[in-house]
């Protein structure tokens, strides 16, 4: 996968190049109009991340060159500003998601998943991991071809996973992506464990390796290890 | 007590005073120019009886008369002093008016009087000479002063009623005008007060005043929540990085459990931090009517979407959900039902003891959610504050204002109750459009 990430504040592009950056990935970085601006006209990417205010210019103007040019790059807009209009604009003019600041880097890396895996649509449908087998149209998942059922949330949770599979994902971070921003249970995330407890026994009972593990209670990681 | 009122108390007040006053100095004047006449004709009468005595030499005949009573009385030499008095006059009444005025013991009746006291001698006899003349036909004349005067202030009286009904109240109908605009006056809204049209001075002046307070208060409100929303949003970016420096900083694991005890606390307060700041920005909004993107919203889905969303919560808290739900559209912005729903079953959820109940109802254009939790009644006027909150709570204190805030955008209320350890929040949907037609229509 290639990545662009264009964003100007230094301390949040430094984190999202280092959550990014793993085998097989490489990041590029841009932190001005100009220079992101020279970098897109130049260089096809997978995704590019793109914030909307740029020292220089506006984000939505290197959308626009890009769409003019029929670049088929995946856009994921990274925005503070979180009004209706906004996130409409930038829908409109061709990118694939809007995501507000601020976010979890896992939410972020899902996203970029998500688009990438829609860019890069080979007709089969299938996510494959191992003995994991999720088909994303029909949204089952199966283990070594006999399938598992898993309510909605644990698809859901199972994908968000996968996405960041390596990466320690935290409870807030899951909290937000199942239940939303407005789920302020804040200081009380006993109802993922149990949760998360069902997905292992589910896939565990079904013959699949244990991938997820707990990490040090921040936590959970997908890791094949 | 109205200014109109308060002016005709004085008005009149004074008005009475002068009225009063004039007819005392009238009944003064009258009656000292009256008793002079009658003084005057005493003294004719006096040199008439005087003449009479030189002439003849003895005392005149006095006759009956009706205003006119004579009488001579013997008296010691030099004893009497000539004099005007004041007395009474009594008068006989006529056979033909005695049945009428039967009433009276004697026969006739007392009338004030003036009387002149003076002596003649007549041969060597001295005589005390009192002449009385009624003063019935002053009375009379006072009496109609009076009666004019009464009069005059009861017509004018009158006159200042009628005036204050047709002219006052014109008179002040730019005062009261605008006084409806300043009530009509919203410092969150789009509407300014308009200048009137008036041509009194002092109402122009006040209209005037009124109009700059108006757009001065608004450009001050304004100010302020542009900057409101500007803290917001510069806020943004630093938790956006304490964020992903999170993120990253939990990949390097080896943690110890103090540590991660501590990155786990860290994690709470800047997701409440970011919740609280994603709070602030939407009241904003919903204050500046920025969210106006409506649609048809089939509001027993969206409640039973919001249920299974909340689904694993409910159960890890033990909690027994009974609802019922009937069918009922409303045409309203998704976004804002979503978190007014949500903040409303959040906190049944987060007020709840384990174990407790959770009930809600959608019927009759009322959504009702009923929890357990405490067993006193929440403070009514105070709950819908900005951050408000009990001690144990860890929400952002902002639910229930930004609740009733979208309520409010809804054209909808709010209400809260609390009956045999239930807290019960309604919302009352009658007045919510259910369809874009229906906006079209109303609009």
């Amino acid at each position: 996968m290639k990545i662009l990430i264009i964003e100007d504040e230094e301390g949040l592009l430094e984190s999202i190049e280092e959550y990014f950056t793993e085998a097989g990935n490489i990041c590029e970085t841009a932190n001005t109009y100009q220079s992101a601006l020279t970098k897109v006209n130049v260089y096809r990417y997978d995704c590019i991340l793109l914030d909307i205010t740029l020292p220089g210019g506006n984000g939505l103007d290197i959308l626009r060159s890009l769409k003019e040019n029929n670049h088929p790059d995946g856009v994921l807009i990274i925005s503070a500003k979180n009004s209706l209009d906004d996130r409409l604009e930038g829908l409109n003019l061709g990118a694939d998601d809007y995501l507000v600041k601020p976010f979890h880097l896992s939410e972020l890396k899902a996203r970029v998943s998500a688009i990438i895996r829609r860019k890069t649509y080979n007709g089969s449908n299938q996510l494959i991991f191992n003995e994991l087998t999720i088909d994303l149209l029909a949204k089952e998942v199966k283990v070594d071809g006999s399938p598992v059922k898993l309510t909605r949330k644990e698809y859901a949770l199972l994908l968000y996973f996968i996405a960041n599979k390596g990466k320690v994902v935290s409870k807030n971070a899951i909290a937000e992506h199942l239940w939303g921003d407005g789920i302020d249970m804040a200081n009380n995330f006993d109802f993922i464990y149990s949760h998360i407890k069902n997905i292992r026994k589910k896939l565990v009972e079904a013959g699949c390796n244990d991938y997820i593990q707990a990490s040090y209670g921040m936590g959970y990681k997908f890791t094949e290890q | 007590m109205k200014l109109l009122a308060k002016y005709n108390r004085v008005n009149l007040i004074t008005t009475i005073i002068v009225m009063l006053i004039t007819g005392i100095i009238y009944y003064q004047a009258i009656s000292w120019i009256l008793t002079n006449q009658k003084d005057k004709d005493l003294n004719v009468e006096e040199q008439e009886i005087f003449n009479y005595v030189a002439l003849n030499q003895h005392l005149p005949q006095t006759f009956k008369s009706d205003d006119q009573q004579i009488t001579f009385t013997e008296a010691k030499p030099g004893s009497v002093t000539r004099q005007f008095i004041n007395t009474v006059y009594f008068k006989k009444w006529d056979d033909e008016n005695k049945k009428h005025r039967h009433r009276h013991k004697d026969n006739g009746e007392y009338e004030s009087g003036r009387g002149l006291i003076t002596a003649v001698n007549v041969g060597s006899k001295y005589y005390k000479i009192q002449i009385i003349e009624s003063k019935v036909e002053t009375e009379d004349l006072i009496r109609l002063i009076f009666t004019i005067t009464i009069g005059v202030i009861l017509l004018l009286l009158l006159i200042l009623l009628i005036t204050n009904r047709l002219i006052l109240n014109r008179l002040w109908q730019p005062f009261y005008n605008i006084m409806k605009e300043l009530r009509l006056f919203n410092i969150a809204d789009n509407n300014s007060i308009p200048m009137l049209d008036i041509n009194t001075d002092e109402f122009k002046e006040l209209n005037s005043a009124v109009v700059d307070m108006a757009a001065r208060a608004k450009h001050d409100y304004k100010d302020l929540k542009t900057f409101t929303e500007n803290a917001s949003h510069e806020l943004l970016t630093p938790i956006a990085v304490i964020n992903s420096k999170l993120d990253t900083l939990i990949q390097t694991e080896n943690f110890s459990e103090r540590q991660s005890k501590i990155l786990n606390d860290l994690y709470g307060a800047v997701s409440r931090l970011n919740r609280l700041n994603q709070s602030l920005l939407l009241l904003v909004k919903i204050e500046n009517k920025l969210l106006h993107e409506k649609q048809q919203i089939n509001l027993r889905e969206l409640v039973e979407d919001m249920i299974a969303q909340f689904d694993e919560i409910f159960q890890d808290k033990n909690l027994k959900l009974t609802y019922t739900l009937q069918d009922k559209e409303i045409y309203a912005s998704r976004y804002l039902t979503e978190i007014l729903l949500s903040n409303l079953i959040s906190n049944a959820i987060r007020h709840n003891y384990n174990g407790g109940e959770i009930i809600i109802d959608l019927k009759d254009d009322l959504l009702t959610i009923k929890n357990t939790g405490d067993n006193e009644p929440l403070p009514d006027k105070k709950i819908f504050t900005r951050f408000h909150k009990s001690s144990n709570s860890e929400g952002s204190g902002l639910g229930l204002t930004i609740s009733q805030q979208i309520c409010e955008n809804f054209n909808s209320s709010l209400r809260y109750s609390y009956l045999d350890g239930y807290h019960t929040f309604t919302v009352n949907l009658s007045s919510v459009y259910p369809s874009i037609f229906v906006t079209l229509a109303k609009k």
